[in-house]
């Protein structure tokens, strides 16, 4: 079930919302774990229940490994260590995902490689595989080093499959989710986190809806439809998809929070102006954060700390191999293992120009790290290799510039150059509309302050109930188109 | 151990670590305010305050220590019991 759906905002979040807190205020509160659990399991089979199976027995194997880790089942002591328990749990996620995943990446690419011709599985890719895997790993690692320590199923069930960061994050650990579910103040309804939690989703559902959903019109047409792009059209296409896949996976983020709200729950923060980074380090340190701080902790803290003698090179070789397998982990395809790689380089440059001391101007430095987030995404969005030349080799090629035929009058000596005027969106589908919206969407991710902001500055007034009140209805009726969102794919 | 008697040796790793006898370390030193303590240092911090106190930090533990207070709080509650 999707977010921006009428079935979820008419039906399932309010039912779910009022089940939830009647039985809590019958004092049922293993019913309303129970209801919480069915109604995720229930919101997650919408789309397909086929994949249901999947996260029960990944569900199940996760909560039986990490209780025997843990030794509340008397099974290590006598057969396997703690380690090697820990190995199983970790072999059986990553399983998991390479199988249902990357399969027939692998598979293709031995193929190519040595020309071989094993058939593909062609397996759908289950729906939230990637987020509850991270998740689960997390969890066993924490329970293997004492962090968290988890009794009973229904508790680890609600702590896996809670609907608001079941599909695509934010990525949550034990120790920060489980207090908030025991906590008896949360058990009863609280309208100041319903107020605010209303608040932000409003706002995550017309960040999608009106926002991500009107600049993806041009980054789809760019990428996908057309055939060649002149200089602007290639700038529009890039920027647009930097612009939609913000406000596409923010605004799921913005209304993931809001809806743990109405449960009293806080989810962590996930984006915090990524766009007024004004270097790579400050950018993944601001751009979906939780991801960061998975990577950072899981990956490339052991990374480091396995190699002896600690020095800055040996430092970036683990920054470097971090964002590769990153850039994996959101799909299987070269062009994501190229957008990690780039990342990671970026991240190496900035840590040595970070040592070196030597300053530099801060727009400048905005500018260069914008342009680089910008072009790096190309190559997250592109298909095939072919996609992102296109539109990557368009922005920087002077061969096709087309201006607005307005501009003709006043700046017609450039024709002399071989620079044309005319409808210049239209392979894009777009138009003069195109330019204005990108302006509007650099004044928001710029100027305004974030969700995140506007979360610590709330208050319960008319301008918060009439901002709520337009984000709402603008965003409802403009519904009838719902779209998915892009980190569903990852 | 007492609080300022663990927080006199995470000052005197900040400083080792940092190469910096001078530094003014506090319990609101924080990884946003002082520009080297980057993810490295904070790997090498960690580390150096780990031997000193014959502990271990979790992986998941880790990433939350980005202040002086959470570094010497978590010592005492946790891990000297």
């Amino acid at each position: 079930m999707l977010f921006n759906s009428y079935e979820f905002i008419f039906v399932f979040l309010p039912l779910s919302f009022f089940v939830y807190f009647y039985l809590n205020h019958k004092r049922l509160t293993i019913a309303s774990k129970g209801w919480l659990v069915f109604s995720s399991l229930f919101f997650y089979s919408w789309w397909n229940i086929v994949y249901l199976p999947l996260i029960l027995v990944s569900v199940l194997f996760n909560f039986t490994i990490a209780k025997t880790i843990v030794g509340s089942i008397d099974f290590k002591n006598k057969y396997l260590s703690k380690k090697s328990l820990l190995k199983i749990g970790l072999v059986f996620n990553i399983g998991l995902l390479v199988y249902f995943k990357y399969m027939d990446f692998f598979i293709s690419n031995i193929n190519t490689a040595f020309g071989s011709d094993m058939g593909l599985l062609y397996l759908a890719l289950p729906l939230a595989i990637s987020f509850f895997t991270l998740q689960q790993i997390a969890f066993l690692i924490d329970s293997y080093e004492g962090l968290a320590k988890e009794k009973l199923f229904l508790d680890y069930a609600v702590f896996v499959t809670f609907f608001p960061q079941l599909i695509a994050g934010p990525i949550v650990h034990h120790k920060e989710m489980m207090p908030q579910f025991a906590s008896v103040k949360n058990k009863v309804k609280n309208y100041n986190n319903i107020a605010l939690g209303l608040f932000i989703f409003s706002i995550g559902l017309f960040k999608k809806v009106v926002i991500a959903d009107t600049f993806a019109i041009w980054a789809t047409a760019g990428f996908d439809t057309a055939i060649t792009l002149n200089l602007l059209e290639a700038w529009a296409t890039s920027i647009s998809y930097t612009f939609q896949l913000y406000f596409d996976f923010s605004g799921y983020t913005d209304m993931a929070i809001g809806a743990a709200l109405l449960f009293n729950i806080k989810l962590p923060i996930n984006f915090n102006s990524p766009f007024k980074a004004t270097g790579i380090i400050d950018f993944w340190q601001r751009w979906h954060i939780t991801l960061t701080s998975f990577i950072t902790a899981y990956i490339y803290t052991p990374l480091v700390k396995s190699f002896k003698n600690l020095s800055i090179h040996k430092a970036m070789v683990a920054t470097l191999i971090t964002f590769l397998i990153a850039g994996l982990w959101h799909g299987a395809s070269w062009m994501f293992v190229i957008f990690g790689g780039l990342h990671g380089i970026a991240l190496v440059v900035n840590n040595y120009w970070k040592k070196s001391k030597l300053k530099i101007n801060k727009i400048l430095a905005w500018f260069i790290t914008f342009n680089f987030v910008n072009i790096a995404f190309i190559f997250f969005r592109a298909k095939e290799w072919s996609d992102a030349i296109k539109v990557l080799g368009s922005m920087f090629s002077l061969d096709n510039i087309v201006l607005p035929d307005r501009l003709e009058y006043k700046l017609s000596f450039l024709s002399s150059f071989g620079i044309e005027f005319g409808t210049w969106a239209e392979e894009i589908s777009g138009s003069n509309w195109t330019a204005i919206w990108i302006i509007i969407g650099f004044t928001l991710v710029l100027i305004f302050n974030n969700s995140i902001q506007r979360i610590n500055n709330f208050q319960f007034n008319y301008r918060t109930v009439s901002l709520t009140g337009f984000a709402f209805i603008f965003s409802i009726l403009s519904l009838g188109k719902a779209s998915e969102f892009l980190y569903f794919n990852f | 151990m007492n609080k300022n008697e663990v927080f006199c040796i995470v000052q005197n790793t900040f400083k080792n670590i940092f190469n910096d006898n001078d530094m003014v370390v506090t319990y609101s030193t924080n990884s946003d305010e002082l520009e080297n303590w980057d993810s490295l240092n904070h790997i090498k911090l960690m580390s150096a305050i780990e031997k000193e106190f014959n502990i271990k930090f979790a992986l998941g533990e880790l990433i939350e220590l980005k202040n002086v207070e959470a570094i010497v709080n978590l010592i005492i509650n946790e891990k000297l019991e």
